[in-house]
């Protein structure tokens, strides 16, 4: 009896995320009747997108056992960019490709920098964030950007009753879910971000496949920017900070490892999404005071993360006293 | 010969580096060289150096410390509460004295708690300070409704000004955490096992270093650190704010990597993190000085940063072999 | 001929790591390569491998001029090499182990996606191959320590090769688990392929191979028909010189007093355990892989929890054990993984050495008497006979495995234990450094100290201990006197409990 009680806790402690956020669903679906509604899904979704698309490419990068620090920058950058180029007339297809391509700039530049230099992750990253940054309020002229409304019509744009913003969402984890489960590409992602030197002894091109990676969260940090501020409609010269933090924060919530190899986007990385957007949500449905949110939003992080380390350490102990889980 | 060239002198490079650059200015920049500009310099360099050395020391034993600005924020809305006349809690003279302890304890309190997440319960630190930053950054807006706190007492907002012996005062204060510090991980068996648990933590452990407690000193220790920059920076702004430290984190971190300390643990020096420190303030003044708006400034850090990288610890094991 | 060393050359900057050999491998036949660390038996073999390249001579495949400019092109030629340490990832599948690189595709809608359901196909046809019943999606990290080495051994087999290198093989697995790859490469060799086969253990060499190729300092001692060696005269090739009595004597003096005392020691698996360790006394244990020896040893160290047990030390019961107390009462410990647990393998030989002593040479204000720790753990080192160049500056990195098992061991005799606990001293390191060792614990135990000794290694229990404890499954299977002291009657207590087998 005590064993089975045990594997129930052991498995709900597994899934400390999942267990969170139903407490988090019950509980805001009992303070507010509306929480549940078809149209709150929606904005959810919407609020989420933003965020969701960033932490999906962030996932990449952690998996191979860096980090990123830029997005937020790249967010901004392509915020500005874009707005100053639609602003200047050009048209919006023109804008948009632009941002793309200096996403994945900055996303080569982190990789060649990681790969070639050699330079741990979390430096080569801190300083092009930097870079980014200040290249971002260089164009800006430091003052905040308000964008005409041909961009805010992307922003609520529908297709079949589903914004915009959600639909580039779901095409972004689909594509990651299917990369990383579904190509050799995903699955040397894994077994670099568990060891590089087996995986250069096993025949896998390390430097590429970390090239990819930092290039993908590149991309998906421009996108993300896109999106962010299609909804906002203008880009403050404080756009995108701590971006990085949020989506690291999201992603590691999901399930996903600091230390390389494990993780997921599909369902980990979009979870850990849903679960930060649902309390921040779930706070303006019960019209909380907002400065409470980020103290909520970080909480929650700081407790899951205790309950997974928490269950590790007593693994641990079981693994060495030679019980194994199946 | 090439290699060990630029391995023995890739953490002294910051070193030549500030001083050249320091050199360079005197003749470039307008009104660098001048008595002023020196002070203001100084003014600059002590609450990030002092931070910036909290940092070191959780860095050394291969954590990290991220919530440093909540700390600086939650110790600066404590100090405004407990010293402002409009509060009035304290009379005027204790108000001070309580008001600095105040703001001590509660930098080495949050340090405490981040030091016993990572030690006692194993979690990450990048996680732990990730979320306290979050936290406590909210906190202190919550409390405050991001209003800021004034009317501090003069002696305290007249600190930072006064002096002892013609020497300003915050001098004293500098030079007392450097020489704290230098003498803890030089001289002492505490820096001993810092550097021994940066270097192997399961290692120090069975031949018994007091893994834990060492842990949580660090932690708390940066939170101290924290909180004296708090003090600087709060007795300058005549203003306990929510907010304030926000942005100071990179520089904080990217003063200590440019000294050479390894995110790897293990490395590390004071007397480079001085340096490192003194470099960020010292490029902030200069392209000041020139005029160059502070979006260059940013580009300029970014690229010295990575230019530190190439030279010192922080790339040896960047491929990891595990 | 299937391959043929001709005068092979190697060094490293200026130092020759081989000078001249000559070597033939045919198919169908198993050859042992033995010699000491630093031999060059992995230089041999790493050139074979295409792992690194060879500085003159030559080698000839099937009469054909063979060098290979990397693992990938030996592995072409038809060269596996299975590495002492698995090159697996314990986060992937088996099928995704065995297909990392060339994964079976299949096209959908124009994209490259993984053919899961050949690699499938493909992955239980060579598992079955080496007789490894499980499924292919089966996570690495699921498998025993002899499954993993099944797989990786599959992985080999996969490429279709004519030589097979097994470097160490059997260092994780269990004697019955060994005996299985035995079979296997005797099965591999009565199919035609040659095997070569490294280990240090010299009982499995002599059992399994058909010749042995003896090298030291470079050179080839000798080379011939495994029924021509005995192991004496294996290991006096080995080491060059007569070593005389291998494991020093020393005669047996019981106090007849306890030091340690442990009664009821449980945690999973393990126990209860109930022995004593007399003072003055080398009590060895012995006992497989999977026993519970080190498992058992580290939570009377208190590096891991137990669930139950009383500890008695001189007479006093413990509470809360852990490291820092148990040094305050003079008991050391050298565990098992020098490099994870031993060593800080970046930082100097000094500070390694320093490392424990610290708190004994602390003046006020926690200051360190640098100057008398320095002059202790140099004078201490230099009594274990480590061998350095520069004794502060030095990183123990740059040393040979014996001598950093020496700084571990000089790190722990610098505290002066009255109990050293030692659990495999002597793993991986050279004959040399072994009996200087051997020699160190004889003269600790002359002064009065206790040892505790787990090793897989019967000789050396047998020509060390007073006693020996032998554990099976986590309990204490028999305990021997000294003049009970038997090699088959130890390992039948090893095996007394049937092992559970997974494979």
């Amino acid at each position: 009896m005590k064993w089975i009680t045990n594997k129930t806790v052991q498995s709900l402690l597994h899934h400390s995320t999942f267990v969170l956020f139903a407490i988090v669903l019950t509980v805001f679906g009992l303070l507010s009747q509306s929480f549940f509604s078809f149209q709150n899904l929606i904005n959810v979704l919407t609020q989420a997108s933003s965020l969701g698309i960033i932490a999906t490419g962030m996932t990449f990068v952690l998996l191979t056992a860096g980090i990123d620090l830029s997005v937020g920058s790249i967010m901004f950058l392509a915020g500005v960019i874009s707005s100053k180029m639609v602003v200047a007339g050009f048209p919006l297809w023109m804008a948009f490709s632009v941002v793309l391509a200096v996403g994945i700039l900055f996303g080569l530049m982190n990789g060649f920098l990681v790969v070639r230099a050699k330079i741990v992750p979390f430096i080569v990253t801190l300083a092009t964030f930097y870079m980014g940054r200040g290249l971002g309020l260089f164009l800006s002229e430091t003052r905040a950007i308000n964008l005409p409304d041909s961009f805010l019509k992307i922003g609520s744009t529908q297709f079949f009753g589903i914004p915009f913003p959600i639909i580039a969402f779901v095409c972004v984890v689909v594509i990651g879910h299917l990369l990383l489960t579904k190509t050799v590409f995903g699955k040397q992602v894994y077994a670099v971000g568990h060891s590089t030197l087996k995986s250069k002894k096993a025949g896998i091109k390390v430097n590429g496949i970390l090239l990819k990676a930092y290039l993908i969260c590149g991309l998906c940090a421009s996108i993300g920017g896109l999106v962010a501020i299609s909804q906002l409609g203008a880009v403050s010269p404080t756009f995108g900070l701590q971006s990085e933090f949020m989506a690291i924060a999201a992603a590691v919530l999901g399930g996903t490892s600091l230390f390389g190899g494990k993780g997921t986007v599909f369902p980990g990385t979009l979870v850990g999404v849903l679960l930060v957007q649902c309390i921040q949500n779930g706070l303006v449905m019960v019209n909380a005071d907002p400065y409470l949110y980020p103290l909520i939003t970080g909480g929650v992080i700081f407790l899951v993360v205790l309950i997974d380390s928490l269950r590790h350490l007593q693994q641990q102990k079981l693994k060495r006293w030679g019980i194994h889980q199946k | 010969m090439k290699a060990s060239f630029f391995k023995t002198s890739g953490a002294a490079s910051i070193i030549y580096l500030c001083l050249g650059y320091y050199i360079v200015m005197a003749f470039v920049a307008p009104g660098f060289f001048t008595v002023n500009n020196t002070w203001n310099l100084l003014y600059n360099l002590l609450p990030l150096l002092v931070i910036a050395i909290g940092q070191t020391f959780v860095m050394i034993t291969a954590g990290i410390d991220l919530s440093i600005t909540s700390i600086i924020a939650v110790t600066s809305i404590t100090g405004g509460y407990l010293m402002s006349s409009d509060t009035a809690i304290f009379d005027s003279p204790e108000s001070l004295i309580f008001g600095v302890l105040g703001m001590l304890l509660v930098g080495i309190s949050i340090g405490t708690l981040n030091g016993i997440a990572v030690a006692r319960f194993g979690m990450p630190a990048f996680m732990v300070t990730l979320t306290t930053m979050m936290l406590f950054s909210g906190l202190a807006i919550w409390l405050t409704q991001s209003q800021n706190i004034y009317n501090l007492p003069e002696a305290f907002v007249n600190m930072p000004y006064s002096s002892f012996l013609g020497i300003p005062t915050p001098v004293y204060l500098g030079v007392i955490v450097l020489g704290l510090s230098y003498f803890l991980l030089n001289k002492t068996l505490l820096g001993e096992w810092i550097y021994a648990i940066g270097l192997n933590v399961e290692t120090s452990r069975i031949s018994g270093v007091k893994v834990a407690r060492i842990i949580i000193f660090v932690y708390a220790f940066s939170g101290f650190c924290a909180a004296i920059g708090a003090i600087f920076y709060t007795a300058r702004l005549e203003t306990g704010s929510p907010v304030m430290g926000q942005n100071i984190l990179l520089d904080v971190i990217g003063a200590v990597v440019i000294g050479g300390t390894s995110l790897f643990g293990g490395k590390g020096k004071i007397i480079w993190t001085f340096f490192g420190a003194f470099f960020m303030v010292l490029l902030d003044n200069s392209l000041n000085l020139m005029s160059l708006s502070f979006f260059l400034i940013m580009i300029v850090k970014g690229s010295v940063i990575l230019i530190a990288a190439l030279l010192n610890a922080n790339r040896e094991k960047s491929l990891r072999t595990t | 001929m299937l391959l043929e060393f001709k005068d092979i050359h190697k060094s490293f900057g200026e130092v020759a790591v081989l000078k001249g050999i000559r070597l033939a491998l045919e198919t169908g036949s198993v050859l042992g390569l033995v010699g000491e660390n630093g031999a060059g038996k992995s230089t041999l073999m790493n050139i074979l491998g295409g792992i690194v390249p060879l500085s003159s001579g030559k080698m000839e495949l099937s009469g054909k001029v063979y060098s290979p400019d990397s693992p990938n092109d030996a592995q072409t030629n038809g060269i596996a090499f299975i590495h002492q340490e698995l090159n697996l990832f314990p986060n992937l599948s088996i099928a995704e182990n065995l297909f990392i690189v060339n994964f079976p595709k299949k096209k959908v809608m124009g994209c490259h996606f993984l053919d899961r359901k050949t690699a499938r196909e493909k992955t239980e046809k060579i598992l079955s191959q080496v007789g490894l019943d499980v499924s292919p999606n089966m996570p690495v990290a699921n498998l025993t320590a002899a499954q993993r080495q099944m797989v990786e051994i599959a992985k080999a087999l996969s490429t279709n090769p004519k030589i097979v290198i097994f470097d160490e093989p059997t260092t994780s697995l269990t004697r019955h688990e060994a005996q299985k790859l035995f079979n296997l490469i005797r099965s591999l060799k009565n199919e035609g392929l040659a095997i070569v086969f490294i280990s240090h253990n010299l009982d499995d060499v002599m059992q399994l191979t058909d010749h042995i190729a003896v090298l030291r300092d470079g050179e080839l001692i000798a080379h011939d028909e495994t029924t021509s060696y005995t192991i004496p005269t294996l290991v006096n090739l080995m080491i060059g010189r007569d070593m005389g009595d291998f494991i020093p004597r020393r005669d047996t003096v019981t106090s007849g007093e306890t030091c340690l005392e442990v009664s009821g020691l449980k945690a999973g698996y393990i126990g209860p355990l109930d022995f004593s360790i007399e003072k003055g006394e080398v009590l060895g244990f012995y006992g497989l892989v999977g026993a519970g020896r080190s498992e058992m040893i580290r939570m009377v160290y208190g590096l891991d929890p137990m669930e139950m047990g009383t500890l008695r030390w001189n007479g006093r019961k413990m509470h809360n054990l852990n490291p820092v107390k148990w040094i305050k009462q003079g008991v050391a410990f050298l565990t098992e993984n020098r490099q994870d647990e031993g060593l800080m393998i970046d930082q100097t030989i000094a500070k390694n050495v320093q490392l424990a002593v610290l708190p004994r040479y602390t003046k006020s204000l926690n200051r360190v008497d640098y100057k008398e720790v320095g002059k202790r753990s140099r004078a201490q080192a230099d009594a274990v006979n480590t061998k350095y160049q520069n004794f502060t500056t030095q990183v123990v990195s740059t040393l040979s495995g014996g001598n950093q098992q020496k700084v571990v061991l000089a790190k722990w005799l610098l505290t002066k234990p009255e109990l050293l606990i030692l659990d495999e001293p002597t793993k991986g390191i050279d004959i040399g450094a072994k009996h200087e060792i051997y020699t160190l614990i004889n003269a600790l135990v002359k002064s009065g100290s206790s040892t505790v000794l787990i090793s897989s290694e019967i000789e050396e229990l047998l020509g060390l201990c007073d006693r020996i404890i032998v554990m099976s499954e986590g309990r204490i299977s028999r305990e021997f006197k000294k003049e009970e002291f038997e090699r088959s009657a130890i390992l039948e207590a090893a095996l007394h409990h049937t092992e559970e087998e997974v494979l």
